[in-house]
């Protein structure tokens, strides 16, 4: 797997790409999507190779982030990818693309309340019938937390270099 | 799936009438827990009561981590068998002991109480585990599913607590139950003590 | 063996909703599977979840990571060991504290340990589902011999929490060296005799030879890993391909079979034991003295903000715990990737138009645990 090709393919799509220290973060890239872009990306690491790891939400001021992992199989390459939920919490599935993203979309659903429009069966899968409306997941209004209080710090930029980096947005 | 199938995904959550039907029944323990035949008589009970105690069947009931440990009782280890229960029935109409091992959560719960109405009497409970009496490690405030503990769903006639609880542990519980069957610990024909002990 | 389109479309064939579970015996815990029937072959199934939530990753928002600890012990209590070790390296990564080397090779030898523990629980398991009630005795045998070693050492036989953050809570002896060379000999002398036991017996090939098969692109589009992709031909395992810890200093092999049956990952798993006593001997063979935690762990761990991941081999493939702090020494979000969950949901995919008998080996194969599904 050629990894120049495939992040040219991902410029095209994604709105910001992040080589990450798989040291401390224990993954390699971290890519920013715009909602419309999801079901292309995730068309483009299929063809590449990758296989979906998992599918979750996170509950951020202004809106839901849906975080999406892929990992590749011969090479070590994880990605994380991103993207914002619209004001109804809806985005677009990709259980038709990565079949396995069919059941970790219905638990998003069941603890964050994000619909997956055009899923098949988006009914709950870990939280009974009657327990839809619970979303336990959600945080409340005092724990809510802004997005920028959850995004890595970027390191300081050195002395010797004076004129003041422009921070990489993630 | 058929549309009209998918309705018999529905599980009915009717555990507060549960509770309701069998409330404040852990505490008003019997030796049985319902009234019993009609003609009763002495001698024959007795006999009875050692025959059911020597061979307790229990249903396979594990629901999580317990379950393990209740495995091992069974195997070659711990021998279950030398008490009369190894003999673990997949169905509740022939098994006469239900152990509890691992956490009820609300979607299980009217699983829990079905399978304790199917049983036929008379029949015995054993909570094992800290989950099934109350709650164990997820009796926290941050906990929405989980049951607090299986004596709010069924009359619960022996606790063994321990997360988990040892094979040893178990034995111990089944042997507790004997005695509250037949009255008396290690019930005819069982030793007193294990030989060589 | 799946039936002709033909009869499927047949409007005189009727098919009837058969329930399995959630209390059943070849479900592996609390799983419910609604097959829908056609007289003995299973035309769609549909897994139900649930039955054993315990709300883990609400707990995780709710408390110190550091004290998360025992919760991840009781999700696959199978592999507790490992489950340990990758949230531990989760938060070492994520501090920057060092773990001593001494405790490296410990943890490494625990967790191999753990992990022939695990599979020997699936084997005897799975014989007993298939219908044989021998090899579970001397499987479960075999299992109190471990279960006696790392008692020892961690106080608990089933589910450990005996790695902290930084190292692990106590050292070992030499019982524990001698003991666990002792238990390699015995193991290596009881192989020959599982193999002979059951892997030549017709019944057992008739039932999982070419039973459930999976092909690499379906395990890349279901995220399926672990011995089913092994046994699929993909020799995709974690502790080679992002070695963690200290794995990469370690000779051992990667078994990979070609057909991706049932009968295929049955041989991976047994040749996965293998390879982990030769990882436990190596790792025995070269174990350092020196400390078993790390000089400095603040009691309050407060984890810098970002979102971290940490991927390791469970037993039952790629295990991933995904956490977002906000600076606090309390997780934001906490989200862990079990492999069984993703296992599983291939099942209506592989088992459709199955036998009903071929569905519970297929399952077995998949060497479920469910409350690490249900989490």
């Amino acid at each position: 797997m050629d990894i120049k090709a495939v992040k040219t393919g991902w410029k095209k799509l994604a709105k910001a790409i992040e080589d990450v220290d798989y040291a401390v973060f224990g993954y390699d890239y971290s890519v920013s999507l715009e909602q419309s872009n999801v079901r292309d990306f995730a068309t483009m690491m299929l063809d590449n190779g990758f296989y979906l790891v998992d599918l979750m939400a996170v509950h951020v001021a202004p809106s839901i982030e849906v975080v999406y992992q892929y990992a590749h199989v011969e090479t070590r390459c994880r990605v994380m990818a991103r993207a914002f939920v619209d004001s109804n919490n809806e985005i677009a599935t990709i259980s038709d693309i990565y079949q396995g993203a069919n059941w970790h979309e219905r638990e998003t659903r069941d603890f964050h309340g994000v619909v997956f429009t055009d899923h098949p069966y988006l009914e709950p899968i870990i939280l009974a019938e009657e327990d839809v409306d619970l979303k336990p997941l959600l945080k409340t209004e005092a724990a809510l937390k802004d997005v920028d209080v959850v995004r890595r710090k970027q390191p300081e930029p050195k002395v010797e270099t004076a004129a003041a980096k422009s921070q990489e947005p993630s | 799936m058929a549309e009209e199938k998918k309705s018999l995904l529905r599980v009915h959550s009717y555990t507060k009438e549960c509770i309701e039907r069998y409330d404040g029944a852990s505490s008003q323990q019997t030796k049985t827990s319902d009234a019993g035949p009609l003609v009763q008589m002495k001698l024959t009970d007795a006999i009875f009561d050692l025959c059911r105690a020597n061979s307790l069947w229990p249903i396979t009931f594990g629901l999580s981590c317990c379950a393990i440990e209740m495995m091992c009782c069974g195997m070659a280890r711990f021998d279950l068998a030398r008490y009369g229960a190894e003999v673990f029935r997949p169905s509740p109409r022939q098994s006469d002991l239900m152990i509890v091992a691992g956490t009820v959560n609300r979607k299980m719960a009217p699983a829990v109480v079905t399978l304790y109405e199917q049983m036929p009497a008379p029949r015995y409970v054993i909570a094992m585990g800290n989950c099934a009496i109350a709650g164990g490690p997820f009796a926290v405030e941050a906990n929405y599913d989980v049951v607090l503990g299986v004596d709010t769903l069924i009359p619960v006639d022996v606790y063994i607590p321990g997360c988990p609880p040892r094979p040893e542990a178990l034995i111990e519980g089944i042997l507790q139950l004997q005695e509250k069957i037949t009255g008396k610990r290690f019930p005819f024909p069982q030793n007193k003590m294990p030989k060589g002990a | 063996m799946a039936m002709d389109v033909e009869i499927l479309d047949d409007p005189k064939h009727h098919r009837y909703v058969l329930n399995m579970g959630p209390q059943h015996p070849s479900t592996h815990g609390v799983l419910r599977v609604l097959l829908e029937l056609e007289g003995e072959y299973a035309m769609e199934l549909l897994p139900v979840l649930g039955y054993g939530h315990r709300c883990h990753e609400k707990i995780a928002e709710h408390k110190p990571a550091k004290s998360f600890m025992p919760n991840t012990a009781r999700m696959d209590y199978l592999g507790a060991l490992i489950y340990n070790h990758g949230f531990a390296q989760l938060l070492e990564r994520a501090t920057g504290i060092e773990v001593p080397e001494r405790a490296e090779y410990i943890r490494v030898i625990t967790s191999e340990l753990n992990r022939i523990q695990s599979h020997l629980l699936w084997y005897g398991a799975y014989l007993l589902d298939l219908g044989a009630f021998t090899p579970i005795m001397y499987a479960f045998d075999d299992r109190e011999h471990i279960l006696d070693i790392l008692e020892d050492v961690t106080g608990s036989r089933l589910t450990y929490c005996y790695f902290r953050v930084g190292g692990v809570s106590k050292d070992i002896d030499d019982k524990f060296v001698t003991s666990t060379r002792a238990f390699i000999d015995r193991l290596r002398s009881r192989f020959p005799m599982y193999e002979g036991l059951v892997n030549g017996n017709v019944i057992l090939q008739k039932r999982l030879i070419d039973v459930g098969e999976l092909d690499p692109k379906i395990c890349s589009r279901y995220g399926i890993t672990g011995p089913l992709l092994r046994g699929a031909g993909v020799g995709y395992d974690l502790r080679k391909s992002e070695p963690y810890s200290i794995y990469d200093r370690f000779d051992f092999e990667v078994p990979t079979e070609t057909k991706g049956d049932c009968m295929a990952s049955f041989l991976v798993r047994f040749r996965e034991m293998e390879q982990s006593l030769r990882i436990i001997e190596q790792a025995l063979d070269s174990l350092p003295e020196g400390p078993v935690m790390a000089a400095k762990v603040p009691k309050k761990l407060k984890i810098p903000a970002g979102d971290y991941n940490s991927s390791v081999e469970a037993p039952r493939g790629e295990l991933s715990y995904y956490l977002v702090s906000d600076g606090t020494d309390v997780p934001y979000r906490l989200k862990v990737r079990t492999p069984s969950y993703s296992n599983l949901s291939v099942i209506p995919e592989m088992c459709q138009g199955m036998l009903l008998s071929d569905v519970v080996s297929a399952m077995g194969a998949l060497d479920l645990v469910i409350p690490e599904i249900d989490r």
